[in-house]
């Protein structure tokens, strides 16, 4: 049985489209992430889901039954705000223990539910303690648990890191995937960090411009992306452009410029195409042949050099050399570029051009 | 308040020797604070689901809400008295009162009651729906997805957040409610049969305009001021130390009977309620006047001083105004940049007494004060304009002050980062900003100024005829047409200059 | 030339140390990263150089010259708060022109310095929109603008990219640096992310309690961290204590459940409790080569250009690794395998006095 269900899912505000037709389905136990930059629909997507907002078309099911007309606290969701939204007037055992005291539940059932889930985000040390005498991590870890508390399998997490300081949000991902999956609960989270995407996701669902743009595992999205939006947006890439000169068996020799070509693993466009070569900065190496290139700058990224370089063409080409290689590059040294033909992705050129086909605002 | 200190005897020998007096004095006092009392708990009632209206609700109309409750503000309370007597009340038969006016309220304590329940009913939502506004409606969400229904995490979240706003509204509204002076004093005139009911500050006024013919009336003038004033402040600190220790009784849930109370029937109930309270309580008996201009007879009047008393009242409210705002702006500058220091929290109280102290005991106070100054004495033009500066600076300062605060002070950091002097980042960068709300100041305390009545009459007497105090001088004349026609050039005028001040800031908005 | 030093510079609210004692040097030219995590006292540093917070005592220095009582206006340092700070009434224009104005620059002379400026941040055809009109992006660009255009030769960055969407973030990180650079502007740049500070600076200073823990290059922080702090904050680290063993060349650690774990040469003698940190990315896991832990594959997320695996190892605990993801298909969940490291990567510390969970904190 599904857990959520969205049926052409929509928001319209006057002539604005918000969210347009959505139609996506939640496996029971699934951790999915609502991923997308700032304006593509995902919180508004979420807060339907919960119903903070009311859909202007299109159903919302849960647990198999239509949530028309059903109010907030009658949907049995557990939800995680951005600006975490901890009660100041209460402290954290009180906070955490809000949902049974909602029901009616009488002091006692009220102070084990609270301990209960206090410890489970290893904060029993802090239950007396108000809001705003808890750092934002600890703050996060307690509104994580009142919504716990609710007892619902079902959690909805609206950016919950994102009000966080980079460091405690990377010690978060793992703390948050740990336990969701131990207590097996079905969890939609949005973000706009690609890399908190990956990490915590089973799937992740990709949004611009109110749409679903694809859908897929990690490693799917990462690896084989369908769309160049994807390619950029999750993880970095090189994106070159040229035409399709020639198929050769399972490989395509895709012509960069005069005299310029690279070589890509299988695809289904024809000779004379227009394309779009994505690569992935460690699927670059420096070798004797390929695409001369410049050296612009070398940055220590603590296990890799992030190196920079221009191409002939004028292209720029970022790609990472462990740093266990012992090999130093300096600024303006001439070097030739191989793309690993295995790993690069083709798309067909975009009407709008590539940079507008990625363009993140 | 020198006064006291030095003719102590005085009071001694009129005031506790003389049980009518005193009689007087305290029936006048009691009923003040009954009324304010109950005033509040009505305005908090209606107030609240109102002001909830206001700020968690989106729909069409809403700006039009949002000026229908500022309305009554425009109106001066002189003609607001008259208005709402002629409405309500059983009216002296020469005041024509029309056949469709209610008409049945003889008890003079419920007239006033209802009278103040107009204009401090806007005081409450908007000091409400301010408070409201800072609450994040996130909490409330929040509640509901663990499970609350609407009614339980308003109670249980938003309402105990809601306590420090709780007593500003309180204050306010309690503290207009016991100033208000001309709009009682000409609603008890209007009545067929007031039955010598007075309150504090009416009582002040009727007292004041006495003294030229009475001097022995000085004694228990000065001491139901002192009286007004004292019980005031006392009542401010109580007020401040209940409400905030007080604990709401918000522990315990009962989830199925909130959760009915949350849905279907009962909010709409509550909301048609609060839209009809509006209506038919503030909005009505406000400009019942104009109907009544129609139906009444029409009689001639001195419009000379009419006039003179219209411009005294207009230079009094420039001059006012235009004192507030320079002497405003620095203070509120001060204290809201500076919120931590002592020195600042402590001049934050200090602005707001004057707010809290009924107008007409502030008016005579100051009366005695300057009094003792030759020069200013001698002009009781002067004296009646210190005396409305004490009751509206504090408006400007407040609105400055809230508007200063909103604005983050990375805006003035940065400017001076990028080479702009004190003066520079506050004409540029600052000013633009709060622009809109020290207007919103200014025409708070023009409106004011431009209605007070009390705190003319307790410091200049009737020497100084503004217009309130000219409809009022007609009322107890009967002259019952031409006071509501003054009534009614006094509210046009007002709109009419609230209109004109919106306009100059929004073309220079858009300039 | 502008370089700024902070001499001493302690300011205190109440009981709280903001700065506490700081001493730092920034160079002419310089693109500097004041790293550390909320409440460290980041922004107050910012606010001491450029005069918005006087300190309590101590000495700001720029070229050389005192100017701790100087005005900000007279600094000329100019701060871009975490907002930005657009004046809202003003378009791009009056907002990139408001120091110029303030100089009663010509106006000749300010079309050109315009056009100029927007040239540079690329936004010479939003000249005439408001601030409000501007995405993210233009918004800190045209702040950018700004700055440049009031003449300044020293950028203080309030977390210039906090605002911005992650991806947005990792465009702009290239740009910011890059304008700065080819300006010759003297940056100091405040953040709590330990990448960005890695990919922008050619200096990190990382802060923790109103004191500046390590000044260094990014190479410096990362591998030759001073403490397990900056060990675990910069880049994530996995921690073992022991006592040390042997010393000859590098260390050896003999840990309490009796393994012994190499590390680079230390100072402390022999016999006493240590910490041994090594970088999550510096930790490898082998099914063949051999090393001193071994233990079993919990968990594997796919992050991308990494994978970050958990291994337990009985005893120890959780060790996380960070692999390249090209070994997907190799490491399974359940999985025995070998924990090991190069011992040039491992750094020995002594065991901190208020104990490691406490050291280790992130916020």
């Amino acid at each position: 049985m599904p857990e959520v269900r969205l049926e052409g899912l929509g928001k319209t505000y006057g002539k604005v489209v918000a969210v347009g037709g959505v139609d996506l389905v939640i496996r029971d136990k699934e951790y999915v992430t609502i991923l997308g930059p700032s304006g593509c629909g995902k919180t508004t997507l979420i807060r339907m889901i919960a119903g903070i907002i009311e859909p202007s078309h299109g159903k919302v099911f849960l647990r198999g039954k239509d949530m028309r007309g059903v109010p907030i606290e009658d949907r049995g969701i557990g939800y995680v705000f951005q600006n975490i939204a901890l009660f100041p007037n209460l402290n954290a055992a009180q906070n955490v223990a809000y949902s049974s005291r909602a029901r009616g539940a009488d002091k006692g059932v009220q102070e084990k539910v609270a301990r209960e889930h206090l410890k489970l985000v290893k904060l029993l040390d802090r239950m007396a303690m108000f809001p705003d005498e808890m750092s934002g991590g600890e703050q996060q870890k307690v509104a994580l648990a009142r919504a716990l508390a609710s007892g619902s399998d079902l959690l909805l997490l609206d950016e919950p890191l994102s009000a966080l300081d980079a460091r405690v949000r990377v010690d978060l991902r793992y703390e948050l995937r740990r336990l969701t999956k131990a207590l097996g609960l079905t969890v939609v989270h949005v973000t706009h960090d690609q890399e908190e995407a990956m990490t915590v996701s089973d799937r992740i669902v990709l949004m611009r411009a109110g749409t679903i743009v694809e859908a897929g595992s990690p490693e799917e999205l990462y690896s084989q992306p369908k769309h160049l939006f994807t390619a950029n947006f999750i993880g970095e890439s090189n994106f070159l452009e040229g035409w399709v000169r020639e198929k050769v068996d399972s490989l395509t020799r895709i012509e960069i410029r005069e005299g310029s070509t690279i070589e890509v693993l299988g695809s289904t466009l024809e000779p004379g195409d227009p394309v779009v070569i994505s690569v992935r900065p460690e699927f670059i190496y420096p070798f004797t042949t390929g695409l001369r290139s410049k050296v612009t700058s070398s940055i220590y990224m603590g296990t890799y050099w992030r190196i920079k370089a221009t191409t002939e063409g004028d292209d720029e080409m970022n790609f990472d050399v462990p740093i266990t290689d012992g090999h130093l590059y300096q600024i303006g040294q001439d070097i030739y570029l191989m793309v690993n033909k295995r790993a690069a992705v083709l798309f067909p050129r975009p009407r709008e051009g590539v940079e507008e086909a990625i363009s993140l605002e | 308040m020198s006064y006291t200190v030095t003719d102590w005897d005085l009071i001694q020998k009129y005031v506790f020797d003389d049980p009518a007096t005193v009689q007087l004095i305290q029936d006048a006092i009691v009923a003040s604070f009954e009324i304010a009392a109950i005033v509040v708990v009505i305005d908090i009632i209606t107030g609240l689901p109102m002001a909830w209206i206001l700020v968690r609700k989106q729909f069409r109309g809403k700006q039009f809400l949002d000026t229908l409750i500022d309305m009554p503000l425009a109106v001066p309370t002189a003609a607001l008295g008259f208005s709402a007597a002629i409405f309500w009340a059983v009216s002296k038969p020469s005041a024509e009162a029309p056949w469709f006016a209610v008409g049945e309220i003889s008890s003079p304590f419920i007239l006033v009651l209802l009278l103040h329940v107009i204009f401090s009913y806007p005081y409450m939502v908007r000091s409400l729906a301010a408070i409201l506004e800072q609450i994040d409606q996130t909490y409330e969400t929040a509640g509901q997805t663990l499970g609350a229904s609407k009614l339980t995490a308003a109670r249980t979240i938003t309402l105990p957040l809601f306590r420090a706003g709780l007593v500003t509204g309180i204050i306010l509204a309690m503290a207009r409610s016991l100033s208000e002076t001309g709009g009682t004093m000409i609603a008890l005139a209007t009545m067929a049969n007031s039955q010598g009911f007075q309150t504090g500050p009416s009582l002040i006024g009727t007292l004041k305009s006495g003294l030229a013919l009475n001097p022995d009336l000085a004694a228990p003038l000065a001491f139901i001021s002192i009286l007004l004033i004292a019980l005031s402040l006392v009542l401010l600190v109580a007020l401040k130390l209940v409400v905030m220790k007080v604990r709401l009784p918000a522990g315990r849930v009962w989830p199925k009977w909130e959760k009915i109370l949350s849905r279907g029937i009962a909010p709409k109930l509550k909301d048609g309620f609060s839209g009809a309270f509006l209506i038919i309580i503030v909005l009505i008996p406000s400009f019942f006047i104009f109907a009544y201009v129609f139906t009444a007879t029409a009689s001639q009047g001195d419009w000379q001083t009419f006039w003179e008393s219209l411009a005294n009242s207009f230079i009094i409210a420039g001059v006012v105004t235009l004192v507030d705002i320079f002497l405003g702006i620095p203070l509120a500058l001060y204290i809201a940049r500076n919120k931590k220091g002592r020195l600042p929290q402590f001049l934050d109280v200090m602005v707001n007494i004057p707010l809290i102290v009924p107008t007409a005991a502030l008016g005579y106070s100051l009366g005695i004060f300057w009094g003792g100054a030759p020069f200013i004495s001698a002009i009781p033009f002067l004296l009646v304009i210190f005396a409305h500066i004490a009751f509206t600076y504090p408006l400007v300062v407040r609105n400055v002050e809230g508007a200063v605060e909103e604005v983050d002070a990375a805006y003035e950091d940065t400017a001076r980062t990028l080479g702009a002097r004190r003066l520079q980042t506050f004409r540029k960068v600052l000013f633009p900003m709060i622009k809109a709300s020290v207007l919103a100041g200014a025409i708070m305390a023009f409106t004011r100024s431009l209605g007070e009545t009390g705190a003319t009459i307790a410091v200049a007497g009737t020497s100084v005829n503004t217009a309130p105090v000219y409809i009022v001088e007609l009322i107890n004349g009967e002259q019952f047409y031409m006071a509501a026609l003054t009534c009614i050039v006094l509210i046009v005028v007002s709109f009419a200059f609230m209109l004109a001040l919106r306009l100059v800031t929004r073309k220079r908005r858009a300039g | 030339m502008p370089s700024i030093t902070l001499n001493q510079v302690r300011k205190s609210y109440g009981d709280i140390k903001a700065a506490d004692g700081l001493e730092l040097e920034v160079l002419d030219g310089e693109y500097l990263c004041i790293l550390g995590p909320t409440g460290s006292g980041k922004t107050t540093l910012l606010r001491l150089v450029c005069g918005l917070t006087l300190p309590d005592s101590g000495a700001v220095l720029l070229d050389g010259k005192d100017i701790t009582r100087w005005e900000p206006e007279d600094r000329g340092a100019v701060m871009l708060s975490q907002t930005y700070s657009l004046f809202p009434h003003m378009t791009v224009a009056e907002n990139v022109l408001f120091g110029p104005d303030l100089r009663g620059m010509p106006d000749a002379d300010q079309k050109h310095l315009l056009a100029d400026m927007l040239d540079i941040v690329r936004l010479s055809s939003r000249a005439d929109a408001l601030p409000k009109e501007l995405s993210g992006g233009m918004m800190q660009r045209t702040a950018l603008a700004r700055a440049l255009a009031s003449g300044t030769e020293i950028l203080l960055l309030d977390e210039p990219l906090r605002a911005l969407d992650a991806r947005l973030r990792i465009n702009l990180r290239h740009e910011l640096r890059s304008l700065a650079k080819t300006l010759g502007l003297t940056t100091v740049h405040v953040t709590h992310d330990q990448e960005e500070a890695l990919v922008m600076a050619d200096r990190i200073a990382v802060l923790r309690y109103g004191r500046i823990v390590q000044v260094g290059t990014p190479g410096e922080i990362f591998d030759n961290p001073n403490s397990p702090f900056v060990a675990n904050f910069v880049g994530q680290s996995n921690f073992f204590t022991g006592k040390v063993e042997a010393k000859a060349g590098n260390t050896t650690v003999r840990l309490s459940d009796g393994r012994a774990v190499h590390a680079r040469a230390c100072q402390f003698p022999i016999g006493q409790e240590v910490v041994v940190g090594i970088k999550v990315g510096n930790t490898d896991i082998s099914k063949e080569e051999a090393g001193p832990l071994k233990g079993r594959i919990e968990r594997i997320l796919f992050e991308g250009k990494f994978l970050f695996i958990d291994v337990q190892v009985p005893g120890v605990g959780l060790i996380s690794s960070k692999v390249p993801s090209w070994r997907m298909g190799k490491l399974a969940v359940g999985d025995d395998v070998n924990v090991h490291w190069a011992w040039e990567k491992a750094t020995v510390f002594p065991l901190p006095a208020n104990g490691l969970a406490e050291e280790l904190r992130v916020d």
